[in-house]
């Protein structure tokens, strides 16, 4: 059952990868977009067999595989991963959909997104640390090729910085897994065969350390990020889709499941510096991305700023903060998804992305206005306004954080607030406004290639208005994970409380 | 002392293996003499056919349950067979390699597979040498067979000097080498089997003393020079450029398992008193090998010389397993040997298919190879990526045992050393994939416009392209079906009584992290 997300898009992708030469690229796209549609249906067939009420582990699959390193191909979905999966599987469908169908080298492109697809379900359903790894560095090669041979004008430069980056952040993970599995004396990497309740607490929280600055580098948080503004404007759009919707909230999930589930002593104990690193980082996101002078940069730094909010409800572990932190992460990826997008079509039509270039694109006749009006949905999605699925999202994180961590949960709503002044500065300076009369002769867009951006914009209005959709897939597994965490931050929370 | 006795403790049947690749030899050497250079058309074919029958012969002796041959001179326990199974399939994919690349020198192939066999008996009695008259034979005619090949293309003088580099550094590591030897003989009072050697020490109570470490030090400077470890690695970048490039495929994956082999022997059997000391300095090499071999690697511009660097850093990675000195360890180590010889030998084959169709070896001359030769841009990425150590490739599944096994011994700053070099090494790796794939049409190298039209069908193109195939294939799913393998590697080590007493002990393990939690 589960095998199914990662080896479909696996074959298929060595089908196309096989496919002669002479084959024009739009057919090749339609291929690949009929496999991962196959894909994104069986995502949610999975889901009408998913059982709400349970909160383990469910559909599990296990073949013994190399015991020698503790190595078997063990999958199984929760809460957690479930609505990751399907987001995985809807944010393919776009990516490939939203591809140019003149795409150079296309057998090459569309193999790799598919084989970055299955790699990326593979690391969400792993239930092995040494089968999550492997997932997890089977999408450092596809990337940087994908970044570096259809990218921008800097695209070597942010390919090998993502890849070194991505490799780093590979390391630290593996040495943190061998450190858990070693010193708790496990013979395998099983992720239900460990236990860290025997380990002193120092060890504790060395390892997890170890897996938060791992992690950190992918999710990013604030000083590890400096290869996202670089990867995400690089990339070509339906890569940056990918990167920033799919492949940040590899981090998020390897952190709240490596992380948390599994240190949650050390977890509670470094709960309060979690908390303001989550809070600092969205308050950088925010502000930096308020100086940029490129739409795409502006974009890229909002997503730092919106994967800070997931921390602070990380930290604050309160059955609601949880729930909001997948919904977080469900919400931003579809968002981000959104205006990458949309991004990429105004670039596409009107040929910049300087933010000093850019006017008036909401002149119904001559501007993009369809365009213009999702980029202001998707920009107010995006700094939270009610209706719309980052509100909900932002709010529960909020609400549930807020009676643990009252200042840095105070400093991310400001940061919210700046989000809202930067998306104002982008729509004010793209949207609104007026034509250049010597150069507003753009390109029709054409109903296919809106197409993305309308679903996208319905699945957003339709989890504002309707959130239980969202949040009720993770509700009974984010519970009894935040049960095994010990409350020792109340006494941090009353010192604060008393500042 | 009658004939049955001495015929039984010769127990000639331990060195089938060696016994067809000296007929094998000998053949090559005879029909050459009698037909000349009309023989060159299916030569290569013969002396293959007689390794692949040697390394049958070799499956036959597992687990012999006598393997001590000629009165304890050579060892065919599982460990030799191992590493002689090694040896044998290096040289027989060498083999293939050589016959188009000798020809288009214009030098004979007859007498090159004839060196090449005898350097491949070296390293195959060198794997199960366990007396220091026999070790310093077999190793002496490897060094020497490796010289000539090196210097086998006379009309180049890079090859000439880096022969001569070589013969030179070469002399002189096992002049050292020797004289450690001279001192263990005398040492032990007069032994030469390795294992009446370590009596003979422990009887006289030298455990500690300076000679035996100052032998240990010696003999570990001709092993070093052996597997290329910092700083005894001098050579290898100079020899790497210098020399054919079949030869340096040889050099570095038979030479450096052989080299591997009398490591293990030597120091496991002789010198385990003095544990503590080797595992400290060959520590140091490995600290040494895996940053200065990466770190160098990343400036090289020609693909031999990188080459050549990488081998000396995996030879760093390699010694993580030695020093781990558990079974594991050892496992691991013929392990990650094992798919490096798939994937040296592929990288390999690459660079001499590119080098026959364009006549160079710049990295930077790669650039737009996707074009004109996808199947060669695939088999050199994945190699490159094997060793880099990319999943799932045969490399990862290399790395991470070698990773697995040093972080159970307890050597973790080894280890996260080990990841940190492999993620330097991606870098250098990744830089000739960019050079193939990701570089546009219009950046296209003078050597990539040019490129011939591929044709298998010239002579001596066929065997490459079976090389290439099938150690492409090996690389990319020994990692994934890598349990035929692991066991391999595990059975082969298990029932060694000198890697006996290093098992981890489970409840040691227990006791530490208890240790550990006790503390406040």
């Amino acid at each position: 059952m589960l095998s199914v997300l990662i080896w479909l898009p696996i074959f298929a992708a060595a089908i196309i990868a096989l496919l002669p030469g002479n084959i024009s690229a739009n057919r090749v796209r339609l291929g690949a977009l009929f496999a991962s549609g196959t894909v994104l249906l069986w995502n949610l067939f999975l889901l009408l067999k998913f059982d709400i009420n349970n909160p383990g582990m469910q559909l599990q699959e296990y073949l013994p595989w190399n015991e020698t390193l503790g190595l078997s191909y063990q999958l199984g979905v929760d809460g957690l991963s479930i609505l990751l999966l399907i987001l995985n599987g809807l944010l393919t469908w776009i990516a490939i959909y939203s591809s140019s169908q003149q795409t150079e080298r296309p057998r090459l492109f569309y193999s790799l997104v598919l084989l970055v697809s299955g790699g990326v379900a593979g690391a969400f359903l792993a239930e092995n640390l040494l089968l999550f790894f492997l997932f997890y560095e089977l999408e450092l090669i596809p990337f940087y090729l994908l970044i570096s041979i259809w990218g921008g004008q800097r695209r070597a430069y942010a390919g090998i910085k993502f890849l070194i980056y991505t490799a780093v952040s590979g390391a630290l993970i593996l040495a943190s897994f061998l450190g858990i599995v070693w010193v708790t004396g496990s013979s395998s990497f099983n992720y239900d065969a460990l236990s860290t309740q025997t380990l002193s607490a120092t060890l504790q929280i060395i390892l997890l350390v170890g897996i938060i600055l791992g992690f950190g580098i992918k999710i990013p948080l604030v000083p590890l990020h400096t290869w996202l503004p670089d990867a995400y404007v690089e990339a070509s759009a339906p890569i940056a889709i990918l990167l920033g919707g799919v492949l940040a909230k590899l981090g998020t999930y390897g952190i709240l499941r490596f992380g948390m589930a599994l240190f949650p002593d050390a977890w509670s104990t470094l709960a309060p510096s979690l908390a303001i690193w989550g809070a600092v980082s969205a308050m950088y996101g925010a502000v930096t991305a308020i100086a940029q002078k490129d739409i795409k940069r502006m974009v890229a730094y909002s997503s730092i700023g919106h994967m800070g909010y997931i921390l602070l409800a990380a930290a604050a572990s309160t059955p609601l903060a949880l729930v909001g932190a997948v919904a977080q992460m469900i919400s931003h990826g579809i968002i981000l998804a959104i205006l990458f997008h949309l991004v990429g079509v105004v670039e596409a039509k009107v040929g910049t992305r300087e933010l000093d270039v850019l006017n008036g694109l909401m002149n119904p006749i001559r501007g993009l206005p369809l365009t213009s009006a999702l980029l202001v949905l998707g920009g107010m999605a995006s700094a939270g306004i009610p209706g719309m699925t980052g509100f909900i999202s932002e709010f529960i994180v909020f609400q549930g954080s807020f009676s643990v961590f009252p200042l840095p949960t105070l400093l991310c709503v400001v940061a919210t607030g700046l989000t809202a002044v930067y998306f104002v500065i982008l729509l004010n300076r793209t949207c609104f406004g007026k034509l250049d009369n010597n150069l507003a002769y753009y390109p029709r867009v054409l109903w296919h290639e809106k197409m993305p951006a309308l679903v996208l914009a319905a699945l957003i209005l339709f989890l504002g208005v309707q959130p239980t959709w969202l949040v009720r897939w993770a509700e009974p597994t984010t519970t009894a994970m935040v049960a095994t965490i010990p409350p020792i931050e109340k006494a941090v929370t009353q010192q604060v409380a008393l500042k | 002392m009658d004939f049955a006795n001495v015929a039984s403790q010769l127990n000639a049947g331990t060195i089938l293996p060696e016994g067809i690749v000296v007929l094998t030899l000998l053949g090559v050497l005879i029909v050459d003499l009698i037909l000349g250079r009309n023989s060159s058309r299916w030569i290569g074919y013969l002396a293959i056919a007689g390794l692949l029958a040697s390394i049958v012969a070799l499956y036959f002796e597992w687990d012999n349950a006598n393997p001590l041959f000629f009165a304890g001179a050579f060892n065919g326990d599982n460990l030799s067979i191992v590493f002689r199974g090694i040896v044998a399939l290096s040289a027989a994919v060498t083999i293939l390699m050589s016959i188009r690349y000798v020809e288009q020198s214009g030098t004979a192939l007859a007498e090159f597979i004839a060196i090449l066999l005898t350097a491949t008996l070296g390293g195959m009695f060198l794997s199960g040498a366990s007396e220091l008259v026999m070790i310093f034979v077999s190793l002496e005619t490897l060094s020497i067979s490796s010289y000539l090949l090196t210097g086998y293309t006379k009309r180049d003088p890079r090859s000439n000097e880096a022969a001569l580099k070589y013969l030179l550094i070469g002399a002189a590591s096992t002049a050292v080498f020797l004289y450690g030897v001279s001192l263990l003989y005398g040492l032990s009072g007069g032994q030469t089997e390795l294992n009446a050697i370590a009596n003979g020490i422990a009887s006289a109570n030298l455990s500690q003393s300076l000679g035996i470490v100052i032998a240990l030090v010696f003999a570990i400077a001709g092993v070093g020079f052996k597997i290329s470890a910092a700083p005894f690695h001098q050579w290898t970048p100079d020899v790497y450029e210098g020399a054919p490039t079949p030869v340096i495929a040889f050099l570095s994956v038979g030479s450096k398992a052989a080299g591997f082999a009398l490591a293990i022997r030597l120091l496991t059997t002789v010198f385990p008193l003095v544990a503590e000391e080797w595992k400290f300095v060959f520590t140091a090499l490995a600290v040494l090998s895996m940053v200065l071999g990466n770190v160098v690697a990343l400036a090289q511009t020609s693909m031999k010389r990188m080459l050549a660097y990488s081998s000396i850093a995996q030879a760093g990675f390699v010694m993580i397993g030695l020093i781990a000195d558990t079974q594991a360890g050892y496992a691991s180590m013929i392990f990650y040997l094992l798919v490096y010889l798939f994937m040296n030998l592929c990288g390999f084959t690459c660079v001499i298919l590119f080098s026959l169709r364009t006549g160079t070896d710049q990295i930077a001359e790669y650039s737009g190879l996707y074009q004109k030769d996808p199947l060669l841009t695939l088999g050199l990425s994945i190699s490159l990526l094997s060793l880099g150590g990319i999943p799932p490739l045969a490399g990862f599944f290399g790395k991470i045992y070698l990773f697995w096994a040093g972080w159970q011994a307890g050597l973790y700053w080894l280890v996260l050393l080990g990841l940190i070099t492999s993620v330097v090494s991606i870098y250098y790796y990744i830089r000739v994939v960019k050079m193939m794939v990701v570089k546009e049409p219009q950046e296209m190298s003078d050597a990539v416009k040019n490129y011939p039209e591929i044709s298998w069908n010239l002579p001596g193109f066929r065997p490459l392209q079976v090389g290439l195939i099938t150690t492409l294939i090996a690389t990319s799913i020994a990692g994934i079906l890598s349990n035929p393998l692991f066991t391999l590697a595990n059975n082969s080590v298990t029932d060694i009584p000198t890697l006996q007493a290093k098992t981890v002990d489970s409840t040691q393990v227990s006791a530490i992290s208890t240790e550990q939690t006790d503390r406040p």
